[in-house]
């Protein structure tokens, strides 16, 4: 097993001693573990087997959700190719995500925006070939504060452009697809300063790739490729069994979710969907404060098994691929620790806001800030690059309602992100003292109470992690307000 | 072989604070693999600046080169030439 086949938590915890009977069982079997296992893995009979059943878990897994959706097709027949032609992995990689992108991805928007995706492609390249050929350019010695200003100012000025026109028409069609493609671009000049950084041919096939991704990429960049690929036929045989795992895993939340909770927690126990608990604040309506703290408890339990089944879809074809990489979510409900939390609950995109904002504050901007600068960077990436991340995700609005107005339409959002960073930032100081008292203290004060004091502070904070600039933060207030019975 | 060990030591403590007494080789994955997070790149970052100098200012935090002991070793061998 390589080392980036561990846990993100691999650590024992000795008070979980007494229920090791706990610890050993699985669910799912680590079949990575059984010597015999990995051997058949390595053959033709095992490989045929392996990607049998993991085509028969993408149907099953696609079928459940979105019945025309050929994306599994097309991802079994890409696995098919890199299982049997491993040498080639990276470039048959760069053919299946261009296939993806071509021939099905953009052609699903209301329109098809293969124009738009070539052009963004072709600036990309070129932004690449001039960062790597003139190091000592803007772009070439800041080239991710240097990427993201240029888009800024681009998008700041298509929001000027005259209404109605077609100039703008055109370039509010091409911004959001180019802002799909932007952070891939920034994790692929962070890959400029690597000795052994791949020719943008290779690095094609981490945009948006075949697997699945958001904007945020998944999982990670060509340097975290590179880094984890499959190196021995043993090595592939373990990252295709934990890709097999890891779709199952995410198939057992799927029917859970879909067939026990969902049923159960809206139907039989009649909480309404949080969406409509708010809407019921904002008319004024009467409602219980504690049918408020029901739905809102489900839309966070909800959302974070949603989150799970969505990350482990694509790191399991990720995994199929021969790249074994961690989990996008692990037991986020386990965290002992604000910041541990952000870490095991949406791991790339807080990897994303480590690698373009916290590490380059950290190291260059706040050097002279003493204890304040772990808390300074801490707001630069989770408060400052999360809101960044998240505006210019949502390229709509600005078209909408203009640069500024969609701004001040964000302000809940901002609050989200500034209590998020400065909670975070306050937990890394933390941090250190808690692991040395932690060993002393019973199990309820280690690992009862302060998951459920993180839960609580992530429960609450969901009520302003709002992105829609619909409503002012005002409401928010409100129906926090309402929870505590503080308003009718 | 000094700078190694001094290294190793610290990355050791980091591991022990998480729980994670296992042992590891040289080239074993630490960052890139989650053993140890962001919060202890930052401890690890602090370490080399205060102990051997080394200067992230320009040449920017990869994980990458933090990601093993062979590899940071490497890279404060590089940095103090680059400084001389």
């Amino acid at each position: 097993m390589t080392a980036a086949a561990e846990p993100q938590s691999a650590a024992p915890v000795p008070i979980l001693a007494h229920f090791s009977f706990l610890r050993r069982f699985r669910l799912i079997p680590r079949l990575e573990q059984y010597p015999r296992v990995v051997a058949l893995a390595q053959t033709i009979v095992g490989k045929a087997t392996i990607l049998a059943l993991f085509g028969l878990g993408l149907d099953y897994a696609t079928w459940l959700h979105y019945l025309h959706n050929p994306r599994w097709k097309v991802q079994i027949c890409f696995l098919v190719a890199v299982t049997a032609l491993p040498k080639y992995r990276r470039i048959l990689l760069t053919v299946g995500t261009l296939l993806w992108a071509f021939g099905i991805w953009w052609q699903w928007a209301d329109h098809p925006q293969i124009i738009q995706a070539a052009i963004s492609l072709v600036i990309a390249a070129m932004i690449f070939w001039y960062a790597s050929h003139f190091r000592n350019s803007w772009l070439g010695r800041r080239p991710v504060a240097t990427l993201l200003t240029g888009f800024t100012l681009t998008v700041l000025l298509a929001s000027y452009l005259p209404r109605g026109g077609s100039v703008r028409t055109a370039a509010f069609d091409f911004l959001p697809v180019a802002g799909a493609y932007l952070w891939f671009l920034a994790y692929s000049l962070m890959d400029l300063n690597s000795k052994s950084r791949d020719p943008f041919r290779l690095q094609l096939g981490t945009y948006q790739p075949i697997w699945g991704s958001t904007n945020t990429p998944f999982p990670k960049g060509a340097a975290y490729l590179r880094r984890i690929e499959a190196k021995t036929p043993e090595q592939l045989a373990v990252a295709q069994l934990k890709g097999v795992k890891l779709l199952a895993w995410s198939i057992v939340l799927d029917l859970f979710l879909n067939y026990v909770f969902i049923p159960f927690v809206h139907g039989y126990l009649g909480v309404p969907l949080y969406e409509f608990a708010f809407h019921l604040s904002l008319v004024r309506a009467r409602f219980p404060w504690y049918m408020g703290w029901a739905s809102l408890i489900s839309e966070f339990l909800e959302r974070m098994i949603e989150f799970s089944i969505f990350g482990h879809r694509i790191i399991a074809v990720c995994r199929m691929a021969g790249f074994l990489a961690l989990r996008n979510t692990y037991s986020p409900l386990s965290s002992r620790s604000i910041a541990e939390f952000w870490n095991r609950y949406y791991y790339y995109f807080k990897e994303l806001l480590v690698d373009c904002f916290f590490y380059p504050a950290f190291m260059r901007y706040f050097k002279t800030w003493g204890r304040w600068r772990l808390l300074a960077a801490t707001v630069a990436a989770a408060g400052f690059g999360n809101a960044f991340f998240h505006f210019f995700r949502d390229l709509n609005y600005i078209d909408d309602f203009g640069f500024w107005r969609a701004l001040a339409g964000f302000q809940s959002y901002i609050f989200y992100t500034l209590v998020l960073s400065v909670g975070i930032g306050i937990s890394q100081m933390r941090q250190r003292n808690l692991e040395n008292k932690t060993q002393k203290l019973s199990w309820i004060r280690t690992r009862l109470i302060p998951p459920l004091c993180v839960s609580s502070f992530f429960c609450i904070l969901r009520i302003f992690d709002y992105t829609y600039k619909r409503y002012p933060i005002s409401e928010s207030f409100r129906f926090l307000a309402h929870l505590f019975n503080l308003v009718s | 072989m000094e700078r190694k060990e001094t290294v190793r030591e610290f990355l050791q403590t980091l591991l022990a604070r998480k729980g994670d007494h296992q042992p590891f080789s040289d080239d074993a994955s630490l960052l890139l693999s989650g053993r140890l997070q962001s919060v202890d790149a930052v401890s690890l970052a602090v370490f080399l600046e205060e102990k051997f100098g080394v200067d992230f200012a320009e040449s920017g935090f990869d994980q990458e080169k933090m990601d093993t002991l062979n590899a940071i070793s490497t890279w404060i061998e590089e940095s103090s030439h680059d400084g001389q």
